[in-house]
């Protein structure tokens, strides 16, 4: 059954009559084919090329010259020739006087000037002659002219869109109606469809199958096989399809993942800690004085409940207490007030995830790491297109023995190289829990020089109350900017938008340097 | 931080020579200033907040005498006694009083408006709006010494305040000069003000309000006394000697006159200008800027950031910190003064050697990612909202009542963010109301953290990470939210059942409790059509909530870890 259908061409219904009317009837001019087929010649190629296309018909061009009958021609072939009209005059009443010979034309509606033109014919075939005004009429040529304009009339009848030469006609004729200007040459395009000698086999042996077609496949045609038997029908690629879209990550938190793939691969372990801290954890042991202004209600969100906290290391307290008042052992001279337990047990959303550094720093101590930390923050901002209370920090702290400053700069230009921005500069700047402290800038094509890095080495009143022995680079990257500049935001809101049409309507990100 | 604008004509008077644009941005930047741009002929740059010295044109000037090593090392003052005497009666609410005198200054317009900014910027900062202290300047030469600080009843008191033609009440300033209604409230509460007055009983000023207008500082004065008063004695002495170091730096001899202050039972003598001694080890600063200096250059290095220092033997350095310096409290500090000194730009960054760790994401975020992914093959779009929201939308609409577990804040800034969230599907459905015209089916998931008052913990609070989902469309059905689950669960390698439960947000009898291998993780449900009805979502909706903590921890389990 494979090789059968194998053997078998298939062609559609109107492609099959196509090649009966081509191979049977003979017919190969794509007018007359068009004709008997009934349909619009654009339509009737498309199938022939079709049928070209399985090699089962072949298309030719060629031009071709034609009579064409004249507007004159054309009256003649209704109304007879002029002399024809002439003739029956004479037949039926002898007249020799021309003038009356128009005045009979007129009763006939004849107009004067065909009867001329008719007695001039009849004149160069013998049948009149012209002498002194008077018309003689030679009665023994009558017949036989008559007989021969029949035939002249019917030949001009019949010649509208005959090939020259192929027509079949007396020069003698053809040469008058030239003369008579009755018919004129033409020049045309000629289509010419031939059957292949495939297409006269498979036909003979009747393996030119009809095929139906279908707009889709089924589990019935494929399960069958029948599918060889039909057509199709292709697609129009041109025409819109309807829009779906995936299930996918919310852009943000896309570009927040790629952040953490990035740190991961510098070797950052990730940490945690509450989004409801301590003031202690959030300012007192990062050595932020407790008259700071950053601990008063225009920078941080304080709890009306819960409101205040505890905590159980009691010797913690103590050295931080320490440290704030007279600067405990660490060498410093402390802000050098009455610090109150009371203030650090106060509940606060945290204002920087530095607090999170600060507890991993207490709970791992003294080790070769490195940490970070990608969480929110919040701070009594109110929200417009550049301000947001509620925002993700970048937190990154390196810890070890023999760390420097340099080594600060170093991550800090390694890790905007992976963000994809090569050219960083730094300056010097003020963080109350890090000295030296350094803002770096990145420098971004379209923006220029963007505040991106601020970083800094643990200051030593940060440190020694938590045992810390090594120091700590630590950073804080407000990764909601460089966000904005990855995905195209302006408006900062639209990092939180919640209108689905928005998020779907965002590029899914890729941070470049990730994949150049 | 504080903007301060100065005049390049005036800054290149007391730097002592003609300086570039560039130069001065430079120096500006070297001092961790970010210049601002000019604003017609003066320059604007940020200051930063733990050098009040630079909050004016003076101190940046004698700072940039040391980078540009005009001068080094530590700036001389010629400090004496005077013979002044202020007397401290009993201002109980605002007790502390520190004075000094400055003599032979040179004043013109700009020089003025250096004074007036200096103390505007200081009371914003370092005295927070006048509240924990103030700066009074006066020209010493309206006034006849002794002074007296003391409080009066309020009714007792008229004077005439800076700008006023005449005299006035203290009730009148305090409710009709702008200074009155800007600085009132500190003082408000009290039946009596405070109030510097000379021997003849000419009122000087009304701390922390107002000057009289008599004693103002011109161009013409040539002598200036400075008070400030406060409530915290050491932020007020640092503050006179910011204002004294500054003011001096306009005296030709640098001449500044200390003040007796008599208490009730000591007398002090301000502005205290002693120099503060520090060691510093060479192979400190070097360890810590991994920069290899030897001791003479780390000196140099100090003398340009106006420090005193001298080699004391080894690699040990003896430095000298100004008084004006309230910023260096540790060594660490004068290491950075180094290194701005050096440069930053010339720090080359470096990679650690030897410090090779691994990196590796959370659990929590580990299993939120995998979860994530999960649900966006299963078709959901990830929202993200933000964790602050109202309580309202938290309960009310959600047809429950307004429980007691809500983490609330004392001073939120907008109704629409009073409390942090309790649970997600409230966001969920707040986006599939704004997400209403782009068509149905919304399927939408967030991962995110939750939290509720919880006594147990440090910080009374218990913190959860969760996922949520919901399905809008106008046919969905519990059916719907259920295959989801499942199919979720399923892929986790996991078996979920579910029992039927009551809750006000659902749908009775179309609600139930999420058990995950026989333990509760959370709830999904047809969302009630009163809520719907509060949202404005005119299509069924189906939900779920799990605890991704509790699912994790479940996962482990069965995963034998």
């Amino acid at each position: 059954m494979e090789s059968a259908i194998e053997n078998k061409i298939v062609v559609s219904k109107d492609e099959y009559k196509i090649l009966e009317l081509v191979i049977r009837d003979k017919v190969h001019d794509l007018e007359e084919l068009a004709k008997r087929l009934n349909i619009d010649k654009s339509a009737l190629m498309r199938r022939i090329a079709e049928l070209e296309s399985k090699k089962l018909l072949r298309i030719d061009r060629e031009e071709e010259e034609y009579f064409e009958v004249t507007e004159e021609g054309r009256r003649y072939v209704k109304g007879g020739l002029p002399e024809e009209k002439v003739l029956r005059i004479i037949k039926e009443k002898d007249i020799s006087d021309l003038k009356e010979l128009y005045e009979e034309g007129k009763r006939h509606g004849i107009s004067t000037n065909e009867v001329k033109i008719g007695i001039m014919h009849l004149a160069r075939l013998g049948v009149v002659k012209i002498e002194k005004g008077k018309l003689i009429v030679n009665k023994e040529r009558v017949e036989a002219v008559v007989e021969d304009r029949i035939r002249v009339r019917n030949v001009l009848s019949l010649i509208d869109g005959m090939v020259i030469g192929k027509e079949g006609v007396e020069e003698r004729i053809i040469k008058e109606l030239r003369q008579r200007r009755l018919i004129r040459s033409r020049k045309r395009k000629k289509i010419i469809i031939t059957a292949t000698r495939l297409a006269h086999e498979k036909m003979q042996k009747g393996e030119i199958v009809v095929a139906r077609l279908i707009t889709r496949l089924t589990p019935e045609l494929i399960r069958t096989g029948k599918w060889r038997e039909a057509i199709i029908k292709p697609y129009d690629l041109s025409v819109e399809v309807p829009k779906v879209s995936p299930g996918r990550k919310h852009p943000y938190m896309e570009f927040l993942d790629q952040i953490r793939e990035i740190l991961v691969s510098m070797g950052f372990e990730e940490m945690k800690g509450p989004h409801i801290e301590l003031e202690f954890w959030n300012f007192d042991v990062l050595f932020q004085a407790q008259d700071h202004p950053a601990r008063e209600i225009h920078d941080t969100f304080f709890l009306k409940r819960p409101r205040y906290g505890t905590i159980k290391d009691k010797e913690l307290m103590e050295r931080v207490k320490r440290t704030h008042e007279d600067g405990w052992i660490t060498g410093s001279k402390g802000w050098q007030y009455k610090w109150d337990p009371r203030k650090a047990l106060r509940l606060i959303l945290r204002t920087q995830t530095t607090s999170v550094s600060v507890r991993t720093l207490k709970v791992i101590g003294n080790r070769n790491y490195k940490a970070f930390s990608l969480d929110r923050n919040f701070r009594p901002e109110a929200l417009d297109a550049t301000h947001s209370m509620e925002f993700y920090q970048c937190e990154g702290i390196v810890v070890g023995p023999k760390l420097n400053f340099r080594h600060l700069l170093g991550f800090l230009k390694e890790f905007s190289r992976r963000l994809g921005l090569e050219k960083v500069k730094f300056k010097p700047a003020y963080f109350p829990f890090t000295e030296p402290s350094v803002e770096g800038y990145v420098y971004h094509p379209s923006l220029g020089w963007i505040e991106a890095l601020p970083g800094g080495m643990f200051r030593p009143e940060v440190l020694a109350p938590l045992g810390i022995k090594y120091r700590v680079l630590a950073w804080g990257i407000g990764i909601d900017r460089l966000a904005m500049v990855v995905l195209g935001i302006d408006d900062i809101r639209d990092l939180f938008n919640l209108n689905v049409e928005f998020l779907r309507s965002k590029a899914r990100p890729i941070i470049p340097s990730m994949i150049r | 931080m504080p903007l301060i604008s100065i005049k390049v004509e005036d800054l290149e008077k007391l730097v002592g020579r003609s300086l570039t644009l560039e130069e001065i941005i430079e120096y500006i930047t070297m001092l961790k200033g970010e210049y601002e741009g000019m604003e017609e002929e003066y320059l604007i740059y940020e200051a930063t907040h733990d050098r009040p010295d630079l909050f004016s044109c003076e101190g940046l000037a004698r700072s940039i005498r040391g980078l540009a090593e005009i001068e080094l090392g530590l700036p001389r003052f010629n400090v004496n006694e005077s013979k002044v005497d202020v007397i401290v009666g009993n201002v109980y609410y605002r007790p502390y009083i520190a004075c000094g005198l400055i003599r032979n200054v040179r004043l013109d317009e700009e020089a003025v408006r250096q004074l007036m900014q200096l103390q505007e910027k200081l009371h914003t900062t370092y005295c927070r709006n006048r509240r924990k202290a103030s700066i009074g300047l006066y020209d010493y030469d309206t006034i006849e010494p002794p002074i007296r600080y003391l409080l009066m009843p309020i009714e007792k008191v008229r004077f005439r305040p800076l700008e006023w033609s005449k005299e006035a009440s203290a009730k009148e300033i305090l409710t009709k000069h702008p200074k009155g209604i800007e600085y009132g409230h500190i003082i408000a509460n009290y039946e009596e003000v405070p109030l510097l007055v000379d021997s003849t009983g000419q009122v000087l000023s009304m701390p922390p309000i107002i000057n009289s207008e008599e004693t103002k500082v011109t161009e013409e004065t040539k002598n200036i006394f400075v008070d400030v008063t406060g409530v915290d004695r050491r932020l007020v002495e640092n503050v006179l000697k910011i204002i004294v170091t500054s003011i001096a730096e306009r005296s030709e001899g640098k001449e500044i006159y200390k003040v007796s202050i008599h208490y009730d039972k000591d007398v002090v003598l301000t502005p205290d200008l002693s120099i503060e001694r520090m060691d510093l080890n060479t192979s400190y600063v070097n360890d810590n800027l991994g920069l290899n200096l030897s001791t003479e250059e780390v000196i140099h290095l100090l003398l340009k950031m106006r420090l005193g220092a001298t080699h004391k033997g080894e690699d040990l350095i003896g430095v000298m910190i100004p008084a004006y310096r309230i910023d260096i409290l540790h060594p660490i500090d004068l290491v950075e003064d180094i290194a701005m000194a050096y440069g930053y730009d010339k720090l080359e960054p470096a990679i650690p050697e030897e410090h090779y760790t691994i990196g590796r994401e959370h659990p929590l975020e580990v299993f939120s990612k995998a979860v994530r992914e999960i649900m966006c093959g299963l078709g959901f779009q990830e929202i993200a909202s933000y964790m602050l929201t109202s309580k309202i939308l938290q309960t009310v609409y959600m047809r429950l009542p307004e429980e007691g577990k809500m983490v609330e804040i004392e001073n939120p800034i907008s109704d629409r963010f009073t409390v942090v969230r309790r649970w997600l599907i409230p966001d969920l459905l707040m986006s599939i109301y704004q997400s209403r015209g782009s068509g149905y089916p919304i399927m939408i998931f967030e991962v995110g953290d939750v939290a509720w008052i919880d006594e147990k913990e440090e910080n009374r609070v218990k913190e959860d990470r969760r996922l949520a989902a919901a399905i809008a469309s106008t046919e969905t059905t519990l059916v719907d939210g259920l295959v989801k689950l499942n199919a979720l669960i399923r892929t986790l390698g996991l078996s979920v059942r579910y029992e039927p439960v009551k809750h006000r947000s659902f749908i009775e009898g179309r609600c139930g409790k999420v058990l995950v291998e026989g333990r509760e993780v959370g709830i999904i449900g047809e969302v009630h059509p009163e809520v719907l009805n509060n949202f404005k979502i005119e299509v069924p909706v189906v939900a779920f909530e799990i605890s991704l903590g509790a699912l994790l921890n479940i996962y482990r389990e069965k995963m034998g870890m």
